[in-house]
This record gives C-alpha cells, sequence and structure tokens, in this order.
C-alpha cells in the first residue's frame, strides 16, 4: 500500500457514496421536477438560500433536513421495536451495498499497479447484486411485520410475492446475458461491450441480447418496487403499504434506499445493456490513443454546450418579482459557468501543450468514463422517473400473470436460443 | 331478434404484447416534457402568491361586508333574516334599539364566523335592506389564531367594496 493506491482506493469510495447516496437527493429532485413538467405544471422550484435555487434542487436538501429533526414517533401497537428499527436500516444498507460493485471506469493502471475502479475491488460482479437486491425486501417485509398494522402486513406480503416472482425471471434473463459474455465480471462485460458488432455497431448488450434487456428492465423495474410495479406501496390501496407506521429518519432511510435501488438498478442496466462507462464507437483502447484529439474536441464542446445552457438558463431560469433575491441567480451561475470553461480550456491548452505521459493519459480516459457512466447513469434515472409518471399500477393478478406466464417462459426461450447459438457459432 | 356481436377489442397480439401502447403513451409525456423544458412559459400554472388570478368574475363571492347609508352609518336593521337563512350557522347577531331617528332598530353585535361559514351567500339573497354583501373581492382571508377570524361588526363595516378595474 503506497499512496497511490490509497489515494485511488479513497477516491473509489468517495465516487460510489456520490454516485449511491449523493445522488438520493438529485433523484428527488428529477422526479419531482420530471413529473412537474410531465404533468405541465412546475415542480418545486421555491425553495433557495440567498437566491440561490439551482433549479428546485435546494428542496431535496431542505426535505432531508425536515425528516431529520422531525420527531421520531413509534405507534403503541408496535411491540417489536427493535426490528421495527432494523427494517429501514436493512432496506438502506443493502440497497447501498449493491451499488458497490459497479465499475465507474476501466481498470485503472498507474505505473505498475492496476486498480479496480468500484467501491469494493470484488469480482462477484452480478451475483453480488443480485444477493444484494434480493437482501432489501428483508428489509420491507420485516418492517410491514413489526408495524403490527394490517396495511403494512398487505404490502409487505404484496412485496415479498412480487419479488419472489420477479426475481425468477430477473435471474433467468440474466443467465442468457453471462452466457453471452462469458464472465459474471462486470468489467469484463464492459470491455466486451467495447467491440464493434460487424464493425460499425457497438456490440452493447441492448443490441447482443435486446429480448434479455427487455426482460431485465421490467423485472428490475419490479425489484426497485417503482411504478408500474409498485403495489407494495399502492398509497391509493393501502394508505402507504410497508412504510405506513414510519416517520422522521426511519421512513428517511426506507425514502432513500428505495432511490438508492433505484440508481443501483440503473447503474446495473447501464453496466450490463448501455456499454457501461464506454461511448459508443470510442473503447478506452480507442481514447488512450486518441486522447489529444479528445481533449481539442471538449475545447470546442464544452464552451458550445455552455453556451446553448446559459442561453437556456437565461430564458427560464427567472421568478416574477423582477427585484427578487432569486433573480440573481442566473447571473451568478453565468460567472461560475465563465470561469469553470475558462479553466477546463488553460488546463487542457496545458496539457495539449506539454503533454500529460501515459499515467496522465490514463486518468484524464479514466476520467473521461467516470463522466460518461455518470451521464448513463442519470439518464437511465430519468427512464425510470418516466415511466413511473407515465404508467398506471399494475394489479395484483395481472403482475403475478406478467411475472409467471410470460416472463419467465420467455427468459428460458431466450437462455435456449442464447445457448444454442453460442453452441454452433462458438461465439 | 337477432344478436348484436360486440367486437372485443384488446385481444389483438399487438394489443397483448403492452409495448407498443406504453411506447406511444411514453412519447405522449415526453413531447410533454420537452416542451415544458425547453420554454417554461408553456406551462399554464401561476406563481400563486405573486401572481394573482384574473379570470374571477365579479360576483364571485369573498369575505362579506356591512353596507352603509349615505350618512355614513349601517344600513342593517338587525332582523334575523340573514342568521336564520345562513345554513352554516355562522352569524351571530344582537339588537339594539336605535336612537338617532334614522331608523328603529339596529345590531350591537354583528359577527361573521368565518371558518364556519361556507360562502354560499344565502345571507346575502336573504337581507331585505341589502345591507350584506360580499364583493370585497377578498378571497383569502388569513389569520394567526381562530379568534381572528371572527369579524366583527366593526370589521365588516371597514370592508369597501371591490374597485371594478375597467
Amino acid at each position: 500500500m503506497n499512496s497511490i493506491s490509497v489515494t485511488v482506493v479513497i477516491i473509489n469510495i468517495i465516487l460510489a457514496v456520490l454516485f449511491s447516496l449523493g445522488a438520493a437527493p438529485i433523484l428527488v429532485w428529477i422526479e419531482r421536477r420530471v413529473a412537474g413538467f410531465i404533468q405541465d405544471r412546475m415542480g418545486p422550484n421555491r425553495c433557495h438560500i440567498k437566491g440561490i435555487r439551482l433549479g428546485g434542487i435546494i428542496q431535496s436538501f431542505a426535505d432531508m433536513l425536515k425528516l431529520v429533526f422531525k420527531e421520531d414517533f413509534e405507534a403503541n401497537g408496535i411491540k417489536q421495536s427493535f426490528f421495527f428499527s432494523l427494517a429501514p436500516v436493512i432496506v438502506f444498507c443493502s440497497a447501498f451495498l449493491t451499488f458497490m460493485v459497479m465499475p465507474f471506469a476501466d481498470d485503472l493502471k498507474i505505473g505498475e499497479q492496476v486498480f479496480r475502479m468500484q467501491g469494493l475491488p470484488i469480482d462477484l460482479g452480478v451475483l453480488w447484486f443480485l444477493a444484494f437486491a434480493g437482501l432489501s425486501v428483508y428489509g420491507i417485509m420485516l418492517g410491514g411485520w413489526a408495524s403490527n398494522n394490517k396495511y403494512s402486513l398487505l404490502g409487505s406480503m404484496r412485496a415479498g410475492a412480487q419479488v419472489i416472482s420477479y426475481e425468477a425471471a430477473m435471474g433467468l434473463s440474466l443467465v442468457s446475458v453471462l452466457i453471452t459474455y462469458g464472465s459474471i465480471h462486470l468489467v469484463d462485460i464492459v470491455n466486451f461491450q467495447g467491440q464493434l458488432l460487424f464493425g460499425f455497431i457497438p456490440a452493447w448488450g441492448i443490441v447482443v441480447q435486446p429480448l434479455a434487456a427487455l426482460i431485465f428492465i421490467i423485472t428490475a423495474f419490479a425489484e426497485a418496487n417503482r411504478t408500474p410495479f409498485d403495489i407494495a406501496e399502492g398509497e391509493s390501496e393501502l394508505v402507504g403499504g410497508f412504510h405506513t407506521e414510519y416517520s422522521a429518519m426511519r421512513f428517511g432511510l426506507f425514502f432513500v434506499g428505495e432511490y438508492v435501488a433505484m440508481s443501483a438498478s440503473s447503474a446495473l442496466i447501464v453496466t450490463l445493456f448501455l456499454g457501461g462507462y464506454h461511448l459508443p464507437w470510442l473503447n478506452t483502447h480507442f481514447l488512450q490513443q486518441n486522447i489529444s484529439w479528445v481533449f481539442v474536441f471538449l475545447m470546442i464542446a464544452i464552451p458550445c454546450v455552455s453556451y446553448i445552457f446559459s442561453q437556456w438558463m437565461f430564458k427560464n431560469n427567472r421568478w416574477l418579482e423582477v427585484d427578487n433575491i432569486r433573480n440573481r441567480e442566473s447571473k451568478l451561475l453565468f460567472k461560475i459557468i465563465v470561469g469553470i470553461n475558462v479553466l477546463i480550456i488553460v488546463g487542457l491548452g496545458l496539457f495539449l501543450a506539454f503533454g500529460i505521459g501515459e499515467n496522465g493519459t490514463n486518468i484524464a480516459t479514466a476520467m473521461i468514463q467516470v463522466v460518461t457512466f455518470a451521464v448513463k447513469l442519470m439518464l437511465m434515472n430519468f427512464i425510470f422517473v418516466w415511466v413511473r409518471w407515465t404508467l398506471p399500477r399494475f394489479r395484483y393478478d395481472q403482475l403475478q400473470d406478467l411475472g409467471w406466464k410470460i416472463l419467465m417462459p420467455l427468459a428460458i426461450a431466450n437462455i435456449v436460443l442464447t445457448a444454442t447459438i453460442v453452441v454452433v457459432f462458438g461465439a | 331478434m337477432g344478436l348484436k356481436i360486440v367486437k372485443r377489442e384488446g385481444k389483438s397480439f399487438k394489443d397483448r404484447i403492452y409495448l407498443p401502447a406504453i411506447l406511444s403513451g411514453m412519447m405522449i409525456t415526453l413531447g410533454h416534457f420537452l416542451r415544458n423544458l425547453r420554454d417554461t412559459s408553456n406551462i399554464k400554472t401561476m406563481n400563486y402568491p405573486e401572481e394573482q388570478p384574473q379570470d374571477i368574475t365579479a360576483r364571485y363571492r369573498g369575505v362579506h361586508r356591512l353596507t352603509k347609508r349615505e350618512d355614513e352609518s349601517v344600513r342593517c336593521v338587525a332582523c334575523f333574516m340573514c342568521a336564520t337563512a345562513c345554513p352554516a350557522e355562522c352569524i351571530f347577531i344582537e339588537a339594539e334599539e336605535r336612537n338617532d331617528g334614522v331608523d328603529e332598530k339596529m345590531p350591537k353585535v354583528f359577527t361573521i364566523d368565518l371558518l364556519e361559514c361556507v360562502f354560499c351567500g344565502a345571507c346575502v339573497e336573504a337581507c331585505p335592506c341589502d345591507a350584506i354583501r360580499m364583493d370585497t373581492g377578498i378571497f383569502t382571508f388569513v389569520a394567526q389564531k381562530r379568534e381572528d377570524f371572527l369579524l366583527t361588526k366593526d370589521k365588516l363595516l371597514s370592508f369597501e367594496a371591490k374597485k371594478e378595474d375597467a
């Protein structure tokens, strides 16, 4: 262990925490704002710190503060107080741990050392995800049972039945994916997707295994307890489902856990089917070979994107009263954007002028890949949110029908098909 | 008597795999999202406290007021018609004799509990003297305590009719 390896490990852990825990307030914000726009209304846009609203993101932090400082109420009917408190912890921890195996970038080579860019440097990959995704339902069932409340128990029973049904289809759809990739280690899977199919199509999972991708995405929605599969919560039928009796930070843990689980599902979907940290047609090797051109492209692209964003911001980020403190925000943000742009251009220009060596190239590639992964992750999370605000909830029997009678046979057929193709063509 | 065969929808293969319908629905929501994201002025909701509604008609019922005679004295004669007509029983009147020669009777106490009031306008309909009206244009009455929602006679007399903006 030298200082470089310690630094890399710490950066990895920070990245993992940022992508999972740090993403939670952003996801709540995305959820509420996207919901608002889809339904032709504003969403949260008032909360501000000295006029800084950041499009309403401050509201998420205000909500979190509210949850922390609320009274931690426990109803008299709850006899199993310990399990009642344990349940949200299980949900949160398992959701949090699922994220730890997602690779943010290709293996980073500094000098002679090679580092895995994951929260925990283990190669269990998909198996780790399945194990902890399955574990989170224990928290929901425990919470529903310990609440000593009919609605909670019904909600948790529904969640249990749902997760058991959909985990079968999910596991089977993963089998065909793993046959194709020939590895459970996520970095190998992503590197497979860095190749080109027939020389011009990126060999992303969604191209190679479209059926498995579809089944996995559907079951991932069910795993994350999101609409159209949110019968465990079912607020129009079961009050609040398994978290009816929860308040304050115990509810907050359920709430954050749900979003972390959603983010983890998105991360796995991105990793398995959407090319992970690869940009299409630009795999790690290509990036490292042409790092100067990438820098030149970034030096042109970032100011262009910033310009378009600033135009949009000055047009839309306004407050009705002209002298309101919130109206000063756009100018301040514009200054910050200009500052960042100048820094990036000067920095990249210096790198271009003096060269950054092999280690620098590797680090720069890793940074580009981390950003790529983050963008893809947020796009996938957006799809989760988008689906939630489009589709109504499944009825319970329809849900079981879909899981057992449609998704599972399809997944098995897909395994047979994939295995046949792999054996015949020897892929 | 012939049988009418009703064609059942939703049994075709395209309907049974759900996905085309789901995708078309998602395209609709995405269209709304992108339209509103591109230009937030497309959103028709108001920024309420700063932006007041402009489409409230003149006859929309607001907080009550007691009207006055030409000599600025109270028009009400404490006949209890409004209190009788009130379905929410939120009007409390105590009468007293009126000695200034204008009339014979006037209210000593005239209190309306706005927390009880359902703003039905029955009091205005019932009044024989046109002494109570609901044309103040106050639709958002705010107070800190329950007691502050009890509008006394002085308070009711102090409200003016909403100015008609041409």
